[in-house]
């Protein structure tokens, strides 16, 4: 583990995850870091196999969304003492090995904040048309928030206690990923990019968002601007 | 003549309902109470309706008035959409509350 930190918690939104849950869990447990899973109103085991694959388990007593869970592990991390939180797909997207990288990022920049970016790094089975939609959110989340950045949605990051207190997510449902960059940029705190893996499973497509989707989070993003 | 005093007590009403939401969504306040004057005008003004409809390419000034109303009536639905956000807020903040509570209790 990374010098400068002593209490890394990765928290893993999970809804619905029952089939992959334990071997995501059992990775990141393995690779030596608390997993602190936000089981958002599942129906099925999900919550019972985090347990038991050995993580520490937050639990919903109803659906809110994917933004509204990170929220709630961030906050229960923050509670616990951690000194660093890194986010991380429920659906085997991402490679606990490469926490550690982002880990590192914080230390020796130093930032506040490592973003995982695919681009920087692999893609493995991204289609064209997703890779269309990503650029297109990329350029997006770059003339709204200023960041410059190559992968704007994607859900490994780290960050310092610090970064974590900065922020708050409102955004329950999708739109949190542009939601946190915006946030980000607020905070005035550095940040880095760090190349990462993205692998595309048939499974991780399944549930992953569709293109429509895309939208929606537009009409979210706007729809909280007009509203106190 | 009962008409015109009829509508003008329901866009008072829209006014002060403008005025209210004003303070938590100000750019539906703001589209209701210019909405809502614009209406007034052509309620007793139903000449320059015709006039101004005719420039802009609607038949009557009567028209005019029901796309004014009809304007009204999304921006309402815009408003009420925009509180049940609120609310969904509320209940996430209620169901975090629960979750962290009942963690905490867990690892102790």
């Amino acid at each position: 583990m990374t010098a400068p930190f002593s209490n890394i918690m990765v928290v893993i939104a999970a809804y619905n995850e029952g089939q992959v849950i334990a071997s995501v869990v059992a990775g990141v447990v393995a690779a030596g870091y608390t997993a602190v899973v936000v089981d958002d109103g599942s129906r099925d085991d999900t919550g019972a196999r985090a347990r038991q694959a050995g993580a520490v388990l937050v639990s919903h007593p109803i659906n809110l969304g994917q933004g509204a869970a990170l929220q709630t592990g961030i906050e229960f991390a923050l509670r616990s003492g951690a000194d660093a939180i890194v986010t991380f797909d429920a659906d085997g997207q991402h490679r606990a090995g490469e926490i550690a990288r982002l880990i590192e990022a914080l230390a020796e920049h130093p930032a506040d904040y490592a973003l995982g970016s695919r681009f920087l790094g692999g893609a493995v089975n991204l289609s064209t048309a997703r890779r269309l939609v990503l650029t297109a959110a990329t350029w997006f989340t770059r003339f709204t928030t200023g960041l410059a950045l190559t992968d704007t949605h994607n859900g490994f990051r780290a960050m310092t206690a610090r970064g974590a207190a900065a922020i708050s997510l409102r955004q329950d449902r999708m739109a949190h990923a542009s939601e946190i960059l915006d946030q980000i940029a607020r905070s005035r705190l550095a940040y880095v990019e760090v190349p990462v893996t993205i692998e595309y499973s048939e499974y991780s497509l399944a549930k992953g968002q569709r293109l429509s989707d895309a939208f929606a989070i537009l009409l979210d993003l706007f729809a909280r601007r007009m509203h106190r | 003549m009962i008409g015109q005093f009829f509508l003008t007590a329901i866009l008072a009403a829209i006014l002060l309902y403008a005025w209210s939401a004003y303070r938590k969504a100000p750019v539906i306040g703001l589209a209701s109470v210019v909405i809502a004057l614009a209406g007034l005008y052509f309620v007793w003004m139903p000449s320059q309706a015709t006039w101004l409809a005719h420039h802009v390419g609607i038949g009557r000034g009567a028209d005019l008035i029901l796309y004014t109303w009809v304007l009204i009536s999304l921006l309402m639905l815009l408003n009420l959409h925009l509180k049940l956000r609120a609310q969904a807020e509320l209940v996430t903040k209620l169901a975090r509350a629960m979750a962290l509570a009942e963690a905490e209790r867990g690892s102790r």
